[in-house]
């Protein structure tokens, strides 16, 4: 998985002088974009991949189609732009919660505590902005909010490092111990966000109710679009420049078609007006959210040293230590970055409920369930060194969709769980059975 | 969760010392009863093992006492140890012994069950269900075997799975925790119903009883005579026919004095249950029913795991599953058995909470994840090690008695607002602290046998 460009198997590869065509060695291990010279070879590559037991992202967006065209044939209001909103802003919480999981479960651990994470930082802002109790600036309470849960991670993480305790059982009592502070946090009862006479509550609210002028959506969509493309191209121009492997050209340009298309659709959906009375239309401010947090950790775990480090940790532990990884302060720095994930859905969480109570407390609990689901829904293995955070976000989708679907075909909350417990069931079984299929690592 | 450490030093240990219960690698894995020749060595070998990490229930028990004399001391009116309190106690503790006993067989495998709580719920409910009138009116306990039987499915299910496939126990429990908390909701009829004992029919009646029945005194007395008799005389014959034999066997002494600590602490549970703890208008004492029957549990998990070749095999696989699989014991029928026969047991402690709430079952009465989460706490406070192999039904016993104990404690403290987090706080805390006590003394073991 840290595929390094320089170390690309070319030397092992002896007789295949297209490494295209060597299955064993190439296809399942180097990212297609590596070894591929033109988009033909790309899509080959690719297969092979997929067909190596690396799947990726295929499975979910796969079952995102299944989920999609099921629920649409059940409910034609499934696809609606109406419900589309709605569907993405149900599975914020689950995505941002499954990034956080996926920093503890690339390197083998897990954190249970996720939930509670969020639980407490949405109680610590609502109650720092109250006008009546500490009523501090909505920009300062969601600094210390944020500060507060990595910190809470660092100290999981230093138990769970340093002095060897399971990541289970750390997380656990970890869990506990937070839902007791979070009750005393909350003063037995109910704190609220929703007063429209103060200027720092209804900041809050905003961040997940508030939305883009429908103008100001497609402005910021051509921004995006434009410089992310950019990065792109000038990225693989400099590589092509200095003779590294890189893309085909005509690959970077369908990718940045891809986004534009995907951007100009996700734009056009939210801008219909979804309100039964008045005007409720644009892009929701979470949609950015969502993908600065992605970006931001998706670059912190491909592009850095720290995020190749985590991938060695997850893959082989041992082997990192002997390469000189010092696994105490990645294994740290990894709990400290979910705590703060976390913490940011803890936000998000507060202005989603706008109300919170010491049940709405006690239910956050059950959310680090479905970010592990997410997460492993998504592609991220289970056992280590395998998954991105895109995975997260796209299992939460689907999470996301699933809870919704079900619920607009009238079904009971209790008989979603039972189907949401198959889909992790199925997709545990696939992560073990794609690893168990893959080559060398029977 | 799967880090087998259990290689044990035994075959290192031993050279160049004559008196094996001196020499403390051997003395820190094997039983001090095969070793010692007498009470003084035994002492001996019990301080030894202990310093070597391998403290079995002292930690747990040293903790029940800090806890019982702390909240004594601390409480109103010094109402923590009343005898009416204590009864209580136990009954609220008894669930949380149930499943952490039902927990400790998957621990033991270096497995983990997180479904346990919802499958309890589910095992009571289903066994309550069978036995209203109107409506299948099965005696009760036709329902409780049902009960049993449908959750030891339940269990297999999920340990195939496991054992089979080998996706971790951990995911699959957690899909069974949500598939089953949903079931539950299922077979309760619905998020807003309940389903309650009718005290006045006998056959219901006799579920109710479980926990809210009482033992007379009297008969109190007597059953606790033949059980010491029982016992003693098991201990006695089985050590004097293992002396004949020529085996190991532990000192007569040892044995007489064990005799005599079950007699004594069988006396103290008959004297405090005789004490009045009703009003001076309606008297009441006894002894409840759920006292024998968690000692029949207990009992028979014991000689399960301690004297079958099955209970053999668990810790064998705990300790190394590798190592067992090349001795030729089957990995998936043992653990295929083990959750199925967790969870099996887990529904027996449903029954047993159910039957505590006063024969009623809500959607409200326990929240499965809770539940789980304080098992888990109790097998592992009580000594149950994580990374598999080590520990014994009787850890999972004194750990629910623990928690339980504090539960209890906390609420009677009448701290307002505070008590409710105090219940959260307290056990997570007491968690990490068993579990770091767990991991130092196992590094102490490592460092002592140069591991």
């Amino acid at each position: 998985m840290i595929a390094d460009p320089n170390q690309t198997p070319a030397g092992t590869a002896t007789g295949t002088v297209d490494l295209t065509l060597d299955a064993e060695v190439a296809a399942a291990e180097v990212p297609a974009g590596l070894v591929a010279q033109s988009l033909g070879q790309y899509f080959r590559a690719s297969w092979l991949r997929v067909r190596g037991g690396d799947s990726g992202v295929l499975p979910v967006v796969l079952g995102l189609v299944v989920v999609a065209v099921g629920f649409q044939i059940a409910n034609s209001k499934f696809l609606s732009a109406q419900n589309l909103v709605n569907l993405f802003e149900q599975s914020t919480v689950y995505m941002l919660l499954a990034i956080a999981e996926i920093f503890a479960l690339l390197l083998g651990e897990i954190d249970l505590s996720v939930g509670l994470v969020m639980g407490l930082g949405s109680v610590v802002v609502a109650e720092l902005v109250q006008p009546s109790g500490a009523n501090w600036p909505w920009w300062a309470a969601i600094i210390v909010t944020l500060l507060a849960c990595a910190a809470f991670g660092a100290i999981q993480g230093t138990l769970v490092a340093r002095l060897k305790m399971p990541s289970f059982i750390v997380t656990l009592g970890g869990l506990l111990i937070l839902e007791g502070v979070a009750i005393i946090v909350l003063g037995g009862s109910l704190v609220g966000i929703g007063n429209s006479g103060f200027t720092n509550e209804v900041y809050l609210y905003n961040i997940f109710w508030g939305t883009f002028n429908p103008v100001v959506g497609w402005i910021l969509l051509a921004v995006v679009v434009g410089a992310a493309g950019t990065v792109f191209w000038l990225e693989d121009a400099r590589k092509r420049r200095r003779g590294l492997q890189a893309a085909p050209r005509s690959l970077t340009v369908m990718k940045i078609a891809l986004m534009a298309v995907a951007g100009i659709a996700v734009v056009a959906i939210c801008n219909v007006n979804r309100a039964h009375a008045g005007t409720i239309e644009g892009v929701p401010f979470i949609i950015p959210i969502v993908l600065v947090v992605l970006v931001a950790s998706t670059a912190l775990l491909q592009r850095t040293r720290f995020g190749r480090y985590v991938y060695a940790i997850g893959g082989n532990p041992e082997a990192a230590r002997r390469a000189g990884v010092r696994l105490a302060a990645i294994r740290i720095r990894s709990f400290v970055l979910a705590g703060l994930i976390s913490g940011i859905a803890g936000v998000l969480f507060a202005s989603w409920q706008v109300s919170l109570t010491t049940n709405i407390i006690k239910s956050a609990n059950s959310y680090v369930l479905l970010a592990v689901a997410a997460a492993v829904i998504g592609g991220t293995s289970l056992f280590g060194g395998r998954g991105k955070t895109i995975h997260g976000v796209l299992g939460g989708l689907v999470i996301g969709g699933i809870y919704n679907g079900l619920y607009l075909m009238g079904v009971s909350s209790q008989w979603i769980d039972v189907v949401v417990a198959g889909v992790l069931l199925a997709a545990a079984s696939i992560d073990v059975l794609s690893r168990r299929g893959a080559p060398g690592k029977a | 969760m799967t880090a087998d450490q259990g290689e044990t030093p035994a075959a290192t240990a031993g050279a160049g010392t004559a008196d094996p219960a001196l020499d403390a690698n051997v003395a820190a894995d094997v039983p001090p009863e095969i070793l010692a020749q007498s009470l003084g060595q035994y002492l001996r070998v019990s301080w030894l093992r202990i310093r070597g990490g391998n403290s079995g229930i002292l930690p747990v028990l040293l903790a029940i006492v800090i806890v019982a004399v702390v909240f004594e001391i601390i409480t109103p009116e010094h109402a923590y140890l009343r005898p009416s309190n204590l009864v209580y106690i136990f009954g609220l503790s008894t669930v949380y012994m149930v499943l952490a006993i039902a927990e400790t067989v998957v621990l033991l495998l270096a497995e983990v069950d997180l479904s346990v709580g919802a499958v309890a719920l589910i095992g009571g409910v289903i066994a309550f269900k069978l036995v209203q009138r109107p409506g299948p009116d099965w005696p009760w306990w036709a329902a409780v075997l049902a009960a049993l039987a449908i959750c030891g499915g339940i269990g297999a299910l999920q340990g195939a799975l496991t054992a089979l496939l080998r996706i971790p126990s951990f995911v699959v429990t957690l899909a069974g925790f949500l598939l089953f908390s949903g079931i539950l909701i299922v077979i309760l009829g619905g998020a807003d119903s309940t389903v309650s004992l009718n005290t006045s029919v006998p056959n219901q009646n006799i579920i109710y009883d479980m926990v809210q029945g009482l033992i007379a005194p009297a008969l109190g007395w007597i059953i606790l005579a033949v059980v010491v008799v029982a016992t003693g005389a098991s201990m006695w014959l089985r050590t004097t026919e293992r002396r004949r034999r020529g085996l190991t066997a532990p000192p007569l002494s040892l044995v007489a004095i064990r005799i005599a600590l079950i007699a004594i602490v069988g006396a103290a549970v008959v004297i405090i249950c005789s004490v009045n703890r009703g009003s001076s208008l309606k008297s009441v004492t006894g002894i409840p029913w759920v006292i024998p029957i968690v000692l029949i549990v207990l009992g028979a998990w014991t000689l399960v795991l301690q004297r079958t070749r099955y209970g053999r095999y668990i810790y064998a696989i705990g300790g190394n599953p590798e190592a067992a699989r090349r001795a030729g014991v089957s990995l998936r029928a043992i653990r295929i058995w083990a959750f199925a026969l967790c969870s099996a047991t887990a529904a027996l402690g449903g029954i047993l909470l159910g039957s505590f709430f006063y024969g009623q079952y809500s959607s409200n009465t326990a929240d499965p994840g809770q539940l789980v989460l304080y098992t888990v706490a109790a097998a592992v406070i009580g000594g149950v090690s994580l990374f598999g192999g080590r520990g014994k039904a009787v850890h999972g016993v004194l750990g629910g008695l623990l928690i339980g104990g504090i539960a209890y404690g906390v609420s009677l403290l009448s701290l307002g607002s505070l008590s409710t987090p105090l219940q959260y706080i307290l056990p997570g805390g007491v968690l990490l602290i068993a579990v770091l006590i767990d991991v130092v003394s196992r590094r102490g073991a490592g460092s002592a046998t140069g591991v």
